[in-house]
This record gives C-alpha cells, structure tokens and sequence, in this order.
C-alpha cells in the first residue's frame, strides 16, 4: 500500500530524514516512533505530499507521489498533529468541502457524516464554527473527514493528542476495522503502550535515520517496547 | 511602603516592562523580520522599510496636511485666532488618529491570540492592558502626528518661534494622542461589548464601517466651501465658537499656548482617561474571556448536496472572504462602493455629466475617461487575491494535502475576485449608458478596459500573494493590511489609475482621443494580465506547492 525508498529530505544544511526505506502493507497498523525532531512529521508531510523531498521515491498502491500526486493524494487522508481546520467554516460546512474534494454522494456522504459524528458526540456541534471549538473537537471532526470518503491508506501525526479517552478507545477501535477491511494505516505517536497494543508492525526513527523496523515481536521481543526504545535513544 | 508592598509594584512594573517590550516587537517587527524566510532582515532591508514608510507617513499624508495647514495658518494667525487654527486641525488629528487606530483597538485588545496565555500567568490584569494600550497609544500617535506636527510647524513659521508657540504645540500633539488612545478604547469596548451579542458580526461590522466611510466622505467634499465659508467670516465663526462652545475654544487655545487653557484640557484628558482605563480595566477579564450570550445554533440534519471541486474551492474562498469584515473592508471596499455608485449614476448622473461636459467637454472622451477612472479607482480598492495565499496561514497544509492541483485553488481565488470586481463594474457602466449619451464605440472600449483592468488587478494581486506570502501570523489582520504583497497591489493598483488620468489630462494622452487611448491601455492590460495568467499557471502552482 504505502512503499518509502530511499527517502531523503534535508533543511538547508541539516538532514532531517536520511536514506529511509519502510514497506506498510494492506491491513497493516503501522506504528512510527522517535523523539522529538527525530523526522517522523517531515517523513508523513512527505508522503501525503506536503513536503517536496530530495531523494528517493513514495510509492501509494503502486503510483509514484512524485509522478502522479493527484492520484496518491485521493487516495489517503491525513491528520496533522494540530489540527488547524478552515476557522471560518462550521463543522458541517467543512466536512462538506472535504466530501466535495473527494466526490463523496450526497448520500454517501449524508449517511458517513452522521454516523461518525454521532460516534463522537459532536453532532449538534456540527452547526457552529470550527474557531468555537476545543482542541478536542477539532480532532474528531479532522478524524471524520479523514474516514469520510472512504481513503484506502490514512497517514496521522499524533492522533490521540487531545482527545478524551472515549473518544481515543472509539478512535482506536476505528483504526483496527479499517484496517481489517483491507485499509492501511501510518501513524506517529509518542504514547508506546498504544503503539504496543495496537500496532502490528512498528518503526523507530533516531536522527532521521530508520533505527529498527518489523513486527511488534520482532522489535521488542520479550521487552517492553519502551524499554526497547529508551535503550536505542542511548 | 512596607517590603511586600515594594515587592509588588517592582513586580508589576518589571512584568509591564516585559510586556511592552513584546508589545513593541509586535508591532515593528514587520521591519525586523522577513516571514517568507523565517529569518532576521538585514539593515539594508530593515532601513529601506523604514524609509518606506516615512516617505508614505510624513512625505504624502504630512505633506498634504501641510498644504491645508499653510491655507489656513496665515490668515487665522493674522486676526490672532490661532486657537481657531489649532482646533480645526487637532480636530482633524483627533479624527485621522481615531479612524486609523479604532479598527485595531478591538481586534489588538479583545481577540488578540496570546490573550489566553498571558491571562494564564502571573501577569497582572492590568499589565497586560496598559500593554495593549500602548500599541494602540502608539498607532493613534503616529497617525494624529501627520496632521497636527506640520500644523504646530506651519504655525511656528507664521507666527513665529517663541516658547509659548513651541510648548503649546508639544502639548497639543501630547493631548490629542492619549485622547485619541481613550476614544479609540472606548469605540473598542463598545464594539467588544455589542459584538458579543451581535450573530451576523462581519456583515454588521462591514455596514457600520461603509456608514462610518460614507460620513468622511459627504464632509471630505463638503470640505472645500466649508473652508472658503470659514476664511471668508472668521471673526463670526470665532465669536459663535467662544458663545457656544467653549470647549473647543480650550481646546486650540492650547496650541497658541495659553497656560490656563492648557491646565484646564490637561486636567480633562486626564480624567477622560483614568475613567477609560478603569473601565477597561474593569471590564477586560470579562470580555476577553468572554465567548458571547449569542444562541448556540444546533445542527439539524438536512439532505445534503454534492458540488464539483471547482465550485467547492470557490465556495470556500467566498465563505472565508464573508465571514472576516476585516477582509471585506480593506480587501474589498470597492465592491461595496460600486453598486452604491450605480445608484448615485442613476440619481444625479445625468447632473454630473452635464457638469464634467461643460468643464472637459472640449475635450474628446474626457467625461468617459474620467467615469473609466472613477472606476479603475474602485476596483483598485479590491484585492483579495493580494492577502489570499497568506490568509491559508496554518490551514495551507489542507489545500496542499488534497487530491486538487494547485492551479485548482489558485483559480478560485481568481475567480472569486473576477466575480466580485466585474459584475458591480458592469452594474456601474450599465447606469453609465442609460444616464450618459456616448458613442457605442466609445462605450464598448470602456468596457473592455474595466473588464480587462479587473482581469490586470486580479492576477497581478495573486502573483504578489504567491511570491511574498506571510504564512506565520498571529492576528488576520497581519497578512490583510502590513504584507508587501497587499502595499505593493495596493500602491500599484493606484498608481496605474493615476497614469490613467493624468495621461490623458496632462501627458497629453487627449490629443489620441478615448479610442486610441485606451485602446493602448487595454492592450496593456492583456499582455501584463496574460504574462501573469501564464506565469500563475506555471511558476506560480511550483511556488504555491513549495510553500
């Protein structure tokens, strides 16, 4: 589904990702792990497209985000670590916007957007603008316009941050059906108990380099993934 | 003083001094900092900024009022009435400041976005507003000051430089700023306080504004009979002013310098003040953290209605340009101001063009040349493609992550703009050709000059918004009013309708006559709107998608 080779970006003179090959496969939650300023925002802004990268390739279901970036973009959603929608929009109006992009039915659409907004009880919110809402609420509503047109890979950036714990359990719960339905997903986070219980292939990034990569046995062992993760930050 | 005590006020005075510092970085740091680079400007950069703006603020707005105040200074200084001399243009001072100041009070004092984090500190309450005050104080000062210091200049070469003419004009400048900052305050609280309950804020705001723009204007061109009138009865006017209002009166009696004069308005300053700051003070935990009394509306379900991608860029560009009075007004104030044009062309145009025919008739084209201008100069004002790209802001990552191109939302802001300009335009020279008899040849070349001018401004507005965008701002208002991008189709936008006129009128573009005039003007028009059309198209999506 999602195919990274030789990724390679630098920032003037600092590489900020370095040579990173990483291979996330139909059906796969995907975990990507690293401290802070470790490359894991700029690897997922350049998957989806936002970062112009220097070397190597990113490969979506077979075409190149380089060559055909349209095509790529259609087919994943993305979920930033902050979530700074359209201020100016209401929730309803913004979901709207992102169905129109993606071509979602008014039915279709209709029916995705009242399921996934009672799912997180922020239906009667949908009416008010998005500058009235939390932090909170702001994510779910990016969570629904990721899962509303239906994306065949979803890329996000510290997802759980600043959701309520029903709504990180339904989110989780969420990932897992996805994926179980042929989806695939990538995913950053800093929380390792989640990443060690819902992941099934995880990645550690150190200094822009890939440090460790493969299934959740293969890279923890008997261990602790965050025992495994603090020793590889030494 | 007990140690606690001095503890405290060193404290507060240490943390207010913190604060304007930020305040004051805040407010100049256009000229220190380039957004686009996300780095340090140089001294070169940072000087030619600033010599910029003095050559905007003292150079056209100082010189223009010091034209004004020598055609008042010398015959007021001669029947010793400099009192009367000073209130007219503290007064004018007293208007420019709070017009300039007032639409930043509400916005720099109640909605700026680290309100919450300094309200979450311990940071007196009423450090953080004399803070605020002081951007405000400073705003208001730097715009009363082009009007009254070449007043207080012109006078002391009229009547002299002695310490009375000097004391009392320092004094003067110094009242009218902080009274400027109190009624700039006090026009910010009542806004603050009527926008809490308020549902439809940006439309009401962008009324009020016309109002408030319609009123300077009905005085501005009453302005000239209003002075000859003036000169000509001095003495009646002055001695009405002394019966009646006494008031003003004190007022420019402090510029001539009179001592009494100059305690009595210090001591109501002063008051004016203290009472603004206390209710500001009192009032501004509440309403900075105040998220309004306004119903909160519930989502009803409805049926939904599927829109293609273009239409739905579209949408979203009209959405975020209603939804922001800031944006109409200093993006878009010729689109309010063009259907009002229609209606006047309709009342009196018929007036109007007997009088410019009587005045230019001589002249081929002149009275449709001047109607070309007048139009060109409203659809100067509108450029909202300029602040465009930079409004994206922290948003951008949402265009530049879904499956549309960049030329995709780069044409919908064009469009929108093309939409805007061109059918008010079109209302305006349909009034034009039911009030005015002109030759259809003649009318068909205004028409593709107005079309083809809007298409000019257009373009030229997002290709500045795409090569000096400003995505890193804390306030809307940043990237609508103090961007390069904005200054520069701005100032552009004007100067082309000047070169219009003054082309015709003086050059002398007349002696071409209208058609081949304008037809020069319009084949302009294309190759500069189709250079940059194709440049946007190319270059432009590379750099939108870069940023």
């Amino acid at each position: 589904m999602l195919r990274i080779e030789h990724l390679t970006k630098k920032y003037g003179d600092k590489t900020a990702v370095d040579d990173l090959n990483l291979h996330i496969q139909k059906g796969e939650i995907y975990g990507f792990i690293g401290h802070n300023g470790a490359g894991k925002t700029t690897t997922l802004k350049s998957v989806v497209g936002i970062l112009q990268f220097d070397r190597g390739e990113i490969y979506i279901g077979g075409e190149s985000v380089k060559e055909q970036p349209l095509k790529c973009k259609s087919k994943i959603a993305y979920i930033p670590d902050n979530p700074d929608l359209y201020d100016y929009m209401t929730g309803i109006k913004y979901l709207n916007f992102i169905a129109d992009i993606f071509k979602v039915s008014a039915a279709d659409r209709k029916e995705r957007i009242h399921k996934y907004a009672d799912l997180f009880e922020i239906t009667d919110e949908l009416a008010q603008p998005i500058a009235a809402y939390s932090h909170g609420m702001k994510q779910k509503l990016a969570i629904i316009s990721a899962w509303l047109h239906e994306p065949e890979l979803i890329i996000m950036d510290e997802p759980f941050v600043g959701l309520d714990p029903k709504a990180s359990h339904l989110l989780k719960e969420m990932m897992r059906a996805f994926c179980d339905n042929g989806g695939a997903i990538f995913f950053s986070t800093h929380v390792l108990e989640v990443a060690e219980k819902l992941c099934d292939k995880v990645a550690i990034i150190k200094g822009g380099k890939l440090i460790r990569q493969g299934t959740m046995d293969e890279v923890k062992g008997d261990e602790s993934l965050e025992d495994v993760f603090l020793e590889l930050e030494k | 003083m007990s140690l606690w005590k001095m503890y405290s006020w060193n404290w507060r005075s240490r943390m207010l001094k913190l604060l304007v510092k930020k305040q004051l970085s805040e407010i100049f740091r256009v000229y220190f900092y380039n957004a686009k680079k996300n780095k340090a400007r140089s001294k070169v950069s940072t000087i030619m900024f600033m010599i910029w703006f003095a050559v905007i603020m003292i150079g056209v707005l100082g010189g223009i009022f010091t034209m004004l105040s020598r055609k008042l200074c010398a015959p007021m200084a001669a029947l010793d009435m400099g009192w009367m001399y000073y209130a007219l243009m503290g007064l004018l001072a007293i208007l420019l400041g709070t017009f300039g100041s007032v639409f930043n009070t509400f916005s720099g004092l109640y909605l700026a976005k680290d309100n919450d984090l300094l309200l979450s500190m311990p940071i007196p309450v009423s450090a953080i507003v004399a803070s605020r005050l002081l951007s405000v104080y400073i705003l208001g000062l730097m715009y009363s000051a082009v009007v009254i210091i070449p007043a207080w200049i012109v006078y002391m070469v009229t009547a002299g430089v002695n310490t009375q003419n000097i004391f009392g004009g320092i004094i003067l400048t110094l009242l009218i700023s902080v009274f400027v900052m109190t009624l700039s305050c006090l026009l910010g609280y009542v806004v603050a306080k009527v926008s809490l309950k308020l549902k439809h804020k940006s439309m009401i705001t962008v009324l009020v504004s016309l109002l408030f723009i319609g009123a300077y204007y009905f005085f501005y061109f009453k302005a000239r009979n209003m002075i000859t009138d003036l000169l000509t009865n001095l003495t009646v006017y002055g001695e009405k002013i002394k019966g009646s209002a006494y008031l003003l009166f004190t007022f420019g009696s402090v510029g001539a310098g009179d001592m009494q004069s100059s305690l009595i308005m210090i001591a109501l300053v002063t008051v004016l003040f203290l009472a603004m700051w206390f209710l500001i003070s009192k009032s501004f935990l509440q309403v900075a953290i105040s998220t309004g009394k306004v119903g909160k509306v519930k989502y009803r379900r409805k049926t939904m209605i599927q829109e293609s991608v273009s239409k739905a860029l579209l949408l979203r560009e009209f959405k975020h340009f209603t939804s922001s009075s800031g944006y109409m007004l200093n993006s878009g104030l010729g689109v309010f101001l063009m259907p009002v044009c229609a209606a006047g062309l309709l009342w009196k145009g018929r007036k109007l063009f007997t009088m410019l025919n009587g005045m230019f008739g001589s002249q081929d084209g002149s009275v449709l040349l001047l109607i070309t201008v007048m139009l060109c100069g409203l659809i100067s004002m509108n450029i909202m493609t300029a602040p465009s790209i930079s409004l994206e802001g922290k948003s951008l990552w949402i265009a530049q992550s879904l499956p549309v191109t960049p030329w995709q939302v780069l044409r919908a802001k064009l469009d929108m703009q093309l939409i805007l300009n061109s059918i008010p335009a079109m209302l305006c020279m349909i009034c034009t050709a039911v009030v005015c008899p002109f030759k259809i040849g003649q009318f068909v070349m205004m028409i593709l000059q107005v079309l083809s001018y809007v298409f000019v401004m257009a373009v030229f507005g997002l290709f500045m918004g795409v090569i000096k965008p400003v995505l890193t701002w804390t306030n809307e208002l940043t990237p609508i009013k103090q961007s390069a991008s904005v200054m520069i189709t701005l100032f552009g936008g004007f100067g082309y309708t000047a070169l219009l006129f003054i082309g015709y009128m003086a050059l002398p573009g007349y002696t071409l006559g209208y058609m081949r005039y304008i037809g020069i003007f319009i084949a302009v028009n294309v190759v500069a709107g189709l250079t940059l059309y194709i440049w946007l198209k190319t270059k432009g999506c590379d750099r939108f998608a870069e940023l």
